[in-house]
């Protein structure tokens, strides 16, 4: 059967994306600042990291050992262990100069000499000999060996931690694909290695292309749930928060386990709970979270989420907050949350303010501290001063224009302001007349100028003159 | 006295000729500047020119030409007599010069259309006669105090006064720009009476005069009711010297000077923007930059931002003026930013560049306006704060609540800011401001007012749509458009028609008819 690429592209373009893709790969997750989480997690360890298969376990037990102190031992360990288990020489390295930091003095927090330098024998040679048969295999020019050769070569790359490689070596097997089974997964293949390095844009490109994909309807629907899920967490990394909801929200339920790689049905839930809750409106989340028959699936993983936006659409926006700030410790160790966490967790309490003033035409400031800001109204003596965080917050949601309404400190209110329409149009009539007058009048006088042949021009044998006029030294004097 | 009797039997053909029709009347009185104009330069008339007392047989209402002529040759005699421009006869309270101011408020306008120059030329005398006079009281006065200051403002006075209303009698419309309007807003800046100009500048210029050759000539005659000044105030007229883009230049910054001096801000951008958005080939001149910095200051002031040049002024131009008036465009993104103390040290920091273009009074101003600014924006997330928290707000360094509350009440009673300041019970704590919200206004008042100034800006577009179908008109008779329309139907062909011309194209196709046959 002869299929061609959902993308038809020479072997050229394939070097060329994988070339690309090593340049503008980044290491999002492990390189930026850390975070530091004091706080107790709700989760248990090891159930929690039971959840997930492959490579993301060391990813997110190595991120939880160095964000959180209190299970750094535990969380180092174990990824130390299965570090061990693959032939990652540089995580396990890394593993144990982390654990070495946080205790010294445990057994696992030196370096296993000899299984380093065997593993990365082993490493080497079986690169070499995968490289090798690849060669043999393009002498025989038979496509499917070639592609073989390239897969198990990007395999290999993939469990060493050699991510760059492993792209280009699947990127390769492109152009040896015959069927659009060997496609679809050599683009999962693309998406996972992209998704480890943090490549949310390279993760965007390929889901494109599984979409587009002319697999049998059998498998695309199968797929289907697994490509929602990339392209929604890659949306989420993107920033654009609404678009990565609703591609949370469309996710069928069938996902079930079959992508613990990267997801699992409760994180579905957690990402698309807060994403919706950060973007969208109160009528939007009852329609499209809470009656939503497919997503209902997720949120019975996580009831709490549930219950936090059940609680926003129910005007109870102090519950909504205290559930999730009860529960920020465990998406602070989430690898793909914990960078979004305090840009999502600012946009809903903002959003919760300003819905919390929709039907009120004035609130007194003391009511909405209490709501938004009970740690100030316990521990401040004057919690609606003019220099206390909670009146600052509401000074900058005013003047960003999220909030229309103004700030009363004689009475202590938050007054919404009422336009008065006859006032306003009466205004804009008046602004909207003078400024075409005054166009007008600077046109026609134009006109006349030129009529009148008196614009500005170049003079012959003119000196300096009065010193008002001068020529200016531009162009050629041309008359 | 045969000439006397001449003279009078002449001019009073013109008497109660209302009943005329305008063809006879302009013959009339065209017949009577040549008879003048012979009698000028045949130097008949020089026989009276040192008789003080042959002016007071003619009444400037009904005689102007007459009048008019004479008053020249007796100031000419005057002239060669004392071999001086501005014989003391012709300084204010000098005995020409009540002659003078007798016939400027007083002439017949439409008489004088026949004999602009004439008029032109005595407006022009009476302009630096005022002037010297003031130039020369205050080299005598120079020793003595400041009080003598106001002595010598008088005089220019006096000849603006006299500019103003001569003007506004030949032209009442004052829609044709002419020398005088230069003249007349020197004098009001000299004089310091700045609102002496206003009834001519609040008149909007629409027109230049053009030639004669342009002109629509009608079949009507100067004398005539015109729609528009446009038709007499031509160049050949002589209403106005011979113009260069200078005069309208500084016309236009001179004008926007004398608003800035009243603080009319808003009238003071657009008279800026004129000058800013003229037309230029590709020179920029310098007035049109000195205009720039002061629009950028006058933006500040009126609309508390940088406001851009009007939509016409060409690219190139627009850099000129951003390279050459950097400092200025600085210190408006200050003000932007809304940081006090960046302000003060850009205003500082160009003091050198302000003082040089004589703009640190609007400098100054500026921040005046900064401050006002700020609590009007204030007033947009506050309902009510203490004068306390607005000073913390405003001044980046603690100043005493006196001075803020002292800025505030001011800013209240100009009405510049719609608050009350309430006083709170315990003197302890400070006063309260509370800004006002749109409904709270004085309803009746405010409505009345924006209703008048919905009017006024009705009349203003009246008057431009009018004047719109004039320059529509005029345009539509100059050489250039016909060439371009002739072009225009050679190149595309003689059965279409041109597409920019589109219909109007059908008085052209008679002329070529005509030329083919010829």
């Amino acid at each position: 059967m002869d299929t061609t690429l959902p993308d038809a592209s020479g072997s050229s373009r394939a070097d060329m994306d994988a070339a690309l893709e090593a340049n503008t790969a980044v290491t999002a997750p492990r390189a930026g600042v850390l975070v530091k989480v004091e706080e107790a997690p709700k989760f248990d360890l090891d159930t929690y990291i039971a959840n997930y298969t492959g490579r993301t376990r060391y990813d997110r037990l190595y991120l939880i050992g160095t964000c959180s102190p209190l299970l750094s031992t535990d969380a180092l360990k174990a990824a130390i262990a299965e570090a061990r288990s693959s032939k990652d020489v540089s995580r396990y390295e890394r593993a144990v100069r982390a654990l070495a930091e946080v205790a010294p003095n445990d057994p696992d927090a030196s370096l296993d000499a000899a299984w380093v330098q065997e593993t990365t024998r082993y490493v080497q040679t079986q690169t070499e000999r995968l490289e090798h048969e690849l060669r043999g295999y393009k002498n025989n020019l038979i496509k499917e060996s070639i592609r073989m050769g390239h897969e198990d070569l990007g395999n290999h790359h993939y469990e060493t931690g050699d991510l760059a490689a492993a792209s280009k070596a699947y990127s390769r097997m492109r152009d040896y694909c015959t069927t659009p089974n060997h496609i679809t997964s050599m683009l999962f293949k693309m998406v996972n290695v992209a998704t480890e390095r943090g490549d949310w844009m390279s993760v965007q490109s390929n889901v494109h292309r599984l979409r587009n994909s002319q697999s049998k309807p059998d498998d695309a629907a199968k797929n289907l749930s697994k490509i929602t899920a990339a392209s929604a967490l890659s949306q989420m990394h993107q920033g654009s928060y609404l678009e990565a909801a609703n591609s949370f929200l469309s996710i069928p339920p069938d996902l079930g386990d079959n992508y613990n790689e990267v997801i699992t049905p409760n994180d579905v839930a957690v990402y698309g709970g807060l994403c919706a809750l950060a973007s969208m409106d109160r009528d939007d989340l009852q329609k499209n979270v809470l009656d939503s028959q497919t997503f209902r699936n997720f949120l019975e993983l996580e009831p709490h989420i549930r219950r936090a936006i059940a609680f926003f659409c129910n005007f109870k926006f102090r519950q909504c907050l205290d559930i999730l700030e009860a529960y920020r410790p465990d998406y602070l160790l989430d690898i793909h949350l914990q960078r979004h966490i305090p840009q999502l967790y600012k946009r809903i309490r903002t959003k919760s303010i300003e819905q919390y003033m929709i039907p009120f035409s004035r609130v007194t400031l003391d009511s909405m501290a209490k709501i938004f800001a009970p740690t100030i109204v316990g521990g401040e003596a004057h919690p609606t001063d003019i220099s206390s965080p909670f009146v600052q917050e509401l000074v900058g949601l005013i003047q960003d224009g999220v909030l229309n309404a103004r700030i009363d400190l004689e009475k202590g209110l938050l007054v919404s302001n009422q336009i008065d329409l006859r006032a306003e149009v009466q205004r804009t009539t008046l602004e909207s007349l003078r400024e075409f007058n005054e166009e007008a009048h600077w046109r026609i006088l134009h006109a006349a100028v030129l009529e009148a042949g008196l614009e500005v021009k170049p003079e012959k044998g003119e000196g300096s003159g009065l010193g008002k006029a001068g020529r200016f030294p531009r162009g050629s004097g041309r008359d | 006295m045969t000439l006397l009797s001449d003279i009078i039997s002449a001019s009073a053909h013109l008497h109660n000729s209302n009943h005329l029709p305008s063809d006879e009347y302009d013959r009339r009185i065209r017949e009577l500047v040549e008879y003048f104009r012979r009698l000028q330069s045949t130097k008949a008339l020089d026989s009276f020119a040192s008789d003080g007392t042959f002016l007071s047989n003619f009444d400037p209402v009904i005689d102007s030409i007459p009048y008019l002529f004479v008053l020249r040759v007796q100031i000419q005699k005057a002239q060669e007599i004392n071999t001086n421009v501005l014989p003391a006869d012709l300084r204010p309270s000098g005995k020409l010069w009540t002659c003078a101011a007798h016939f400027l408020t007083n002439f017949d306008g439409v008489q004088v259309r026949y004999a602009g120059r004439e008029w032109r030329l005595l407006v022009e005398l009476v302009g630096q006669a005022s002037q010297a006079a003031s130039m020369a009281s205050r080299l005598f006065f120079q020793s003595y105090s400041g009080s003598i200051a106001n002595l010598t403002l008088l005089q220019p006075l006096l000849g603006a006064k006299l500019v103003r209303d001569a003007m506004l009698r030949l032209d009442p419309s004052c829609a044709v720009f002419t020398s005088s309007h230069l003249l007349l807003v020197r004098l009001c800046l000299q004089a310091k009476a700045y609102s002496c100009a206003l009834p001519v500048l609040d008149k909007q210029i629409f027109h230049f005069p053009i030639s004669q050759g342009r002109a629509f000539s009608g079949p009507s005659a100067l004398c005539a009711d015109h729609a528009s000044s446009v038709s007499f105030m031509t160049e050949a007229s002589g209403v106005s010297s011979k113009l260069s883009y200078r005069d309208y230049l500084q016309y236009f910054l001179y004008g926007g000077m004398v608003y800035m001096a009243l603080k009319e801000w808003r009238n003071a951008l657009h008279f800026l923007g004129i000058v800013i958005s003229a037309p230029s080939t590709n020179p920029v001149s310098l007035i049109m930059v000195e205009a720039y910095k002061k629009w950028v200051l006058v933006g500040l002031l009126e609309k508390g931002k940088l406001c851009s040049p009007p939509s016409i002024t060409t690219p190139h131009v627009v850099k000129v003026y951003q390279s050459l008036a950097r400092p200025y465009i600085i210190l408006a993104h200050a003000f932007e930013h809304g940081d006090l103390k960046r302000l003060d040290a850009e205003i500082d920091a160009g003091k050198g560049v302000w003082c040089a273009d004589n703009n640190f009074g609007l400098v100054s101003q500026v921040v005046g306006a900064f401050f006002s600014q700020t609590v009007i924006k204030l007033g947009k997330t506050f309902a009510a704060l203490t004068v306390a928290d607005l000073s913390k707000q405003v001044f980046p360094s603690p100043v005493c609540a006196d001075v803020t509350r002292s800025a505030v009440s001011s800013l209240i009673i100009s009405r510049a800011l719609n608050a009350t300041l309430v006083q709170t019970k315990d003197h302890a704590e400070s006063s309260m401001l509370r800004f006002s919200s749109i409904h709270s206004l004085p309803r009746l008042s405010y409505e009345s007012d924006l209703q008048s100034q919905l009017k006024q800006e009705m009349r203003i577009m009246e008057a431009l749509v009018i004047n719109l179908g004039e320059t529509n008109n005029n345009l539509g008779l100059s050489d250039e458009y016909v060439d371009s329309l002739h072009k225009g139907q050679v190149w595309s062909g003689s059965n279409e028609v041109n597409p920019i011309v589109g219909g109007e194209a059908g008085l052209e196709m008679d002329e070529d008819l005509m030329g083919d046959m010829s």
